[in-house]
């Protein structure tokens, strides 16, 4: 526990005001590890990606335990198509963090962006562009750089491969595993499919209307389910293949 | 689903008229034929002719060169009136739009408060007390504007401020202020300069209004609309004194109006 990069004990969260407030997490506890990749898996609204704001202190009314030992820990959001700022290059996004981290030197911002760029499967040729110009997949590529330059070791993926077809989702859940291994992270990882949370997670946490119902090794849940809602996300995500 | 290459005749026109318009009056800056204000006693009542393109007044002055002058001050104060609300209607809409809250709801409510009165009228009240007078015109008339702009670009600003690339902005440490005016800002250009012409255009016409009702500017820097003002007694009988002007005025604001067009078709096309 001591040394666990996002603990999480007895969370609950809530979005709006007054009489409008609404509690979304209901008593959510899951912990993850250096190195680690634990996926979050639910339907759509469950509050998957509550949990993941929370952890980004980005949810603020909040009660329970909360401890993230990560400096800034960054996100790479579901929509690559809403994630990059359309009006600017690609090589522009990747400079902003470093320039929000303080690197006043142009050269300095673009060595080190050049330095990424190959770790992403990008090329020197695609700063120039603006978004519109990439394709879904380099779109996601950009996101992940974005979320990397900064040296973050802690990275949310919320859905990241959800809008990509499964070609695509291929590549860029092996790009993921790559770059964990080389640049030594640690991953939150929020998917509604099991089959794409069981190719790259370590463990798995099943959530369901705030809850968290079921938790522990992928290939434990995946073989042998014991709570009904996790048999029912198994079923559905076996029909598909 | 529009056809990409489809040929924007509203932009294509309005940039062509907008800039032969822009020509002309910057030629006036700098040239004109005769002295504006020079009374010619042989010139008097004089028909449009080679020597006097546009006619003379009864005064014997070169309608020619006293248009060249009035456009370039209607531009000025037009331009003026512009900057002043689009400036300051630009901080506010973004501010509110960002922050939201109680400030936000009483701010847009005294806009929509100014704005249920139409701003001539209200620049009227405002210039009954200051009195007549160029920089009045423009002060007035540009606080008038601020409500619209705020409005337009509170709007934009709602639209973008919970993007994801606005939130992934924030999570690096990028202060409110750059998201703002570096991140969120260059996304609204489009709207804002279609605001812009229409801006634009209201205050040429609110101008030419407040000088034709003699509230205006003053005869030293007589603008297109003051020169309408002044002619109305000779409608009839020197229609060229009229007819000149007005038409700089149609086709200055019919230019700048179908560029704003021309923009916001592109707009729709591109998302
Ligand atoms: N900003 C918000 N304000 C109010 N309710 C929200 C907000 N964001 C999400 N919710 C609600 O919280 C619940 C969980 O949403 P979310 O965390 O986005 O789920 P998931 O990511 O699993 O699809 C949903 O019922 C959703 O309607
Ligand atoms: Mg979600």
């Amino acid at each position: 526990m001591s040394n666990a990069i996002v603990h999480i004990e007895h969370l609950n969260s809530w979005y709006g005001k007054g009489k409008e407030r609404k509690q979304v997490l209901r008593d959510v506890s899951v912990e993850l590890a250096p190195g680690e990749v634990l996926g979050i898996v639910g339907e759509s609204g469950s509050g998957k990606t509550t949990l993941a704001k929370c952890v980004l202190g980005m949810v603020t009314d909040i009660t329970g335990e909360l401890a993230v030992n990560s400096q800034r820990p960054q996100m790479v959001f579901q929509d690559p198509y809403g994630s990059l700022n359309p009006a600017k290059t690609v090589g522009w996004i990747l400079e902003e963090p470093l320039r929000a981290a303080g690197v006043k030197d142009r050269e300095e911002r673009r060595r080190r962006v050049a330095e990424l760029l190959p770790l992403v499967g990008l090329e020197e040729e695609h700063l120039a562009r603006k978004p519109a110009q990439l394709s879904g997949g380099q779109r996601q590529r950009v996101a992940i750089a974005a979320a990397l330059i900064q040296g973050s070791k802690l990275i949310v993926l919320d859905e990241p491969v959800s809008a990509l077809d499964v070609t695509l989702q291929a590549q860029i859940l092996r790009l993921l595993a790559e770059l964990k291994e080389r640049l030594g992270l640690s991953y939150l990882f929020i998917s509604h499919d099991l089959a794409v949370v069981y190719q790259l997670c370590d463990r798995v946490a099943v959530m369901t209307g705030g809850e968290i119902v079921e938790a522990g090794d992928v290939d434990e849940i995946y073989d042998h389910p014991k709570h009904p809602y996790t048999k029912k996300l198994l079923d559905a995500s076996l029909a598909l293949d | 689903m529009k056809n990409g290459k489809q040929k924007n005749w509203y932009l294509t026109i309005g940039i062509i008229l907008t800039a032969c318009m822009l020509i002309f009056i910057a030629v006036g800056f700098f040239w004109t034929p005769y002295v504006p204000s020079a009374m010619s006693s042989g010139d008097r009542n004089g028909r449009p002719s080679l020597r006097h393109l546009f006619g003379c007044d009864s005064f014997g002055r070169d309608i020619f060169s006293r248009t060249l002058e009035g456009a370039g001050s209607t531009l000025t104060i037009a331009l003026a009136v512009l900057a002043v609300g689009a400036v300051c209607g630009l901080i506010i809409g973004a501010l509110c739009g960002y922050y939201g809250g109680a400030a936000d709801a009483l701010i847009m409510r005294l806009c929509d408060a100014i704005a249920a009165f139409p701003s001539v009228l209200l620049a009227m009240v405002v210039l009954a007390v200051t009195g007549p007078g160029k920089y009045n015109v423009i002060g007035a008339l540009g606080v008038l504007f601020i409500p619209s702009f705020a409005r337009l670009v509170r709007g934009e600003f709602l639209k973008y401020r919970d993007r994801d690339f606005v939130q992934s902005a924030r999570l690096t440490g990028v202060s409110d202020l750059r998201v703002i005016f570096v991140h969120i800002l260059p996304n609204t250009w489009p709207v804002l300069l279609s605001g812009l012409t229409i801006g634009f255009n209201n205050a040429v016409l609110a101008e030419a209004s407040m000088s034709y009702l003699g509230i205006g500017v003053s005869a030293q820097e007589p603008s297109l609309g003051y020169m309408l003002k002044d002619a109305q007694g000779y409608f009839f009988t020197l229609p060229w004194c009229t007819a000149f002007p007005a038409a700089v005025v149609i086709l200055l604001i019919l230019g700048v109006g179908l560029l704003g067009e021309g923009i916001r078709e592109r707009m729709g096309v591109a998302s």
